[in-house]
């Protein structure tokens, strides 16, 4: 049924949608930032006023990608002639890409970083979300004694701010032989997402009527498939929402990384500022670094995000 | 199908009991109902059947095997819950056949199962939809062909029909009385609504507060309730019962300035007893003349609900209100005097103490 507009109510309206389209300008001035100095030339990226419209360039990436080093001289024609296309683009920046002895191509330490962020984030957020969802289920579905303490001692590992344990847990990490470890950083962050998985997918499991599988266990299930069958699927939409939250945390965070690891384990978030102090601060190649960086939280969020907006379908169940 | 015995079962949840001592026995092919307010205990004694909440003690016994310790998949008896439970990411097919997967059955056998319990439901147009597409009375459909479909020794039924709306339950109560007497299955039903419980039961099982009221036929319930819960419980409108003083030949109910007479033998079985009483008479009971006529008393008709087939009219004598059962349109309207008389055949005297009927079971 359309309701009827009054002419006042129809400016009002407009008044809402021109509200709503300069604060989602204003939340995506830093995301345009990022992208356009990512595409920038080298001289343009620290210009006041900031430079708008300039032509976009790809180098920023293949610097990014490239271990480089400063040119004494201007390269000769014939190297210039025989480089590849995205060579000479390193050239023009005034640097020369780092070759090994047999001529390859040296890559710098991003792409190594951005698989460690890759492996981290994915192992704990399975992890995490795998354990809390069995945890949550036992919670929801079994009588467990001092249930509410114990859930509230699982929330309470995230009352205190996590910096504060980086001392000595990096004492007990050098102890045991797991700094800079990718096993390290995926136990600290399954460690840290847990309670808040289990937290998140009672609510989710709680949900779920219980008669669903109790319908399967007159069925001549076991606990077990019914669990399998019947309250994971009805749970995606918990999973997936706890899966991304999950993911993000471990995807973005910083301190940790930065303490536990140095090299082999290294994660993109402390990676990627620690570009800005080796030589001359190369701000394109930074942004570049961050565009990439943000990609894959945007399309997992995106994959997921039909599951994110679906309320939970209980058309089936009367109440 | 399967005879189902039920032996000195308790149950506890915490410090509450909810079933005390329950012994039954559910013959092969009966279809039993299970009566009572929420909170009586029949719900969890169905669930102890299923298998679905365990028996603090007593025994639990289908065909003759000991059950209450095995669970629910062992017992292979089927559950239709008041909430259909159907599987909401799964098309009707999908749900009709899940039992059957359990079994492994290979593809051929399980479609044609399906189909013919399907076809048996009048469901068969709406195998490949998703349940939230279906009306209530078709989701009911599915969830007793998915009960059915694996034929279970029992079929355990808890509300089924409790979320439909009135005309549609009693469209679903004659199909499912239909389903029984074709297919024969022993079925066990809980409900509250008494009509519901008279109008499908080979045997109504009484619950109140965890203990068995009264087991018996439809109209041995009604027409002869063990206890003053049965007799309110069973019969809408709801039997007459007051408190009553016997004196002589005479009965006098409490608020009312006059006394019925009563023959000696209507009398007989509460002579001589020290309990006080509680005389109790369903609306047909009350018998109402238009004269004055030997044996009524005077009253005055305070209401009148004309029901098209029959009147429910209100009558006061003294201070008591007595409802009568009468042809529709025999009592134009209120304020009328007409004289009541109560059918001594069918009268029922309480002792108000133990809430026993003190006529027994004749």
């Amino acid at each position: 049924m359309a309701a009827v507009r009054t002419s006042g109510e129809r400016t009002t309206n407009r008044l809402a949608i021109v509200l709503v389209l300069i604060i989602t300008m204003i939340f995506l001035a830093p995301i345009y930032w990022i992208a356009s100095t990512a595409f920038k030339p080298r001289n343009l990226a620290t210009t006041i006023p900031p430079t708008i419209v300039f032509t976009p360039e790809i180098s920023p990436f293949v610097k990014l990608f490239t271990k480089r080093s400063q040119l004494r001289a201007p390269p000769t024609q014939e190297e210039y002639e025989a480089a590849p296309w995205w060579e000479r683009l390193v050239f023009d920046g005034g640097e020369k890409v780092v070759r090994s002895g047999r001529g390859e191509v040296q890559l710098s330490g991003y792409p190594s970083r951005f698989m460690n962020s890759l492996i981290v984030a994915i192992t704990s957020t399975v992890l995490a979300v795998g354990m809390g969802t069995f945890t949550a289920y036992g919670f929801s579905r079994f009588k467990v004694k001092g249930e509410q303490d114990l859930l509230f001692f699982i929330l309470s590992t995230r009352m205190l701010p996590p910096v504060v344990v980086a001392i000595p847990m990096f004492l007990m990490y050098r102890a045991v032989g797991l700094n800079d470890t990718h096993w390290g950083l995926i136990i600290l962050y399954t460690a840290f997402n847990l309670s808040f998985a289990v937290w998140l997918m009672k609510g989710f499991i709680d949900e779920i009527p219980k008669e669903y599988e109790e319908a399967a266990l007159v069925d001549g299930y076991t606990r077990m498939q019914a669990f399998f069958k019947i309250v994971l699927p009805e749970a995606a939409t918990g999973i997936a929402a706890t899966a991304v939250f999950c993911f993000i945390t471990a995807w973005n965070e910083y301190a940790f990384a930065l303490i536990m690891t140095n090299r082999r384990a290294q994660t993109a978030p402390p990676f990627i500022p620690s570009q800005v102090g080796s030589g001359l601060p190369d701000w394109t190649v930074i942004a570049s670094g961050t565009l990439l960086f943000l990609l894959p939280v945007a399309i997992f969020t995106f994959l997921l995000r039909n599951h994110l907006l679906r309320g939970m379908s209980f058309g089936a169940i009367r109440k | 199908m399967a005879q189902i015995d039920i032996q000195n079962v308790q149950k506890f949840f915490g410090q509450l009991q909810v079933l005390k001592n329950l012994n039954l026995t559910i013959a092969d092919g009966e279809f039993v109902v299970m009566l009572g307010q929420s909170g009586g205990g029949k719900t969890t004694a169905l669930r102890a059947i299923a298998g679905l909440e365990s028996v603090t003690s007593g025994k639990i016994l289908i065909n003759g095997t000991e059950v209450q310790d095995r669970k629910a998949a062992d017992r292979d008896i089927a559950f239709v819950f008041q909430s259909f439970s159907l599987y909401p990411h799964m098309n009707v097919r999908e749900n009709i056949s899940f039992p059957l997967r359990a079994v492994r059955m290979n593809a051929t056998e399980r479609d044609k199962a399906v189909n013919e319990v399907a076809e048996i439901l009048q469901i068969a147009e709406h195998l490949n939809r998703k349940p939230s597409a279906l009306s209530g009375g078709d989701m009911q459909r599915v969830a007793i062909a998915r009960a059915l479909v694996r034929r279970p020794q029992a079929l355990l039924m808890d509300e089924p029909l409790g979320v439909l709306d009135a005309k549609l339950r009693e469209q679903m109560r004659a199909e499912i009385k239909r389903l029984h007497i074709a297919r024969g299955s022993t079925s066990v039903y809980v409900t509250h609504d008494q009509i519901e419980a008279m109008s499908l039961a080979d045997r109504i099982v009484i619950l109140h507060d965890g203990v068995l009221q009264q087991v018996g036929a439809p109209d041995e319930v009604y027409l002869h309730p063990t206890n003053l819960f049965v007799a309110k419980f069973v019969g809408s409108p709801v039997m007459n019962v007051n408190g009553a003083r016997i004196e002589g030949n005479s009965v006098t109910l409490t608020g009312a300035d006059a006394s019925f007479g009563f023959p000696d033998d209507a009398l007989a079985r509460v002579r001589g007893t020290q309990a006080d009483l509680a005389l109790g008479a369903r609306p047909e009971a009350v018998l109402l003349e238009h004269q004055p006529t030997e044996g009524y008393l005077e009253v005055e008709t305070t209401n009148i609900e004309p029901l098209g087939s029959h009147d429910i009219v209100d009558v006061r004598l003294g201070h008591t209100v007595l409802r009568a059962r009468t042809a529709s349109g025999f009592v134009q309207g209120q304020g009328q005097k007409v004289w009541a008389r109560l059918d001594p055949a069918q009268t029922h005297f309480f002792d108000t103490a133990t809430g026993l009927n003190l006529r027994g079971a004749n």
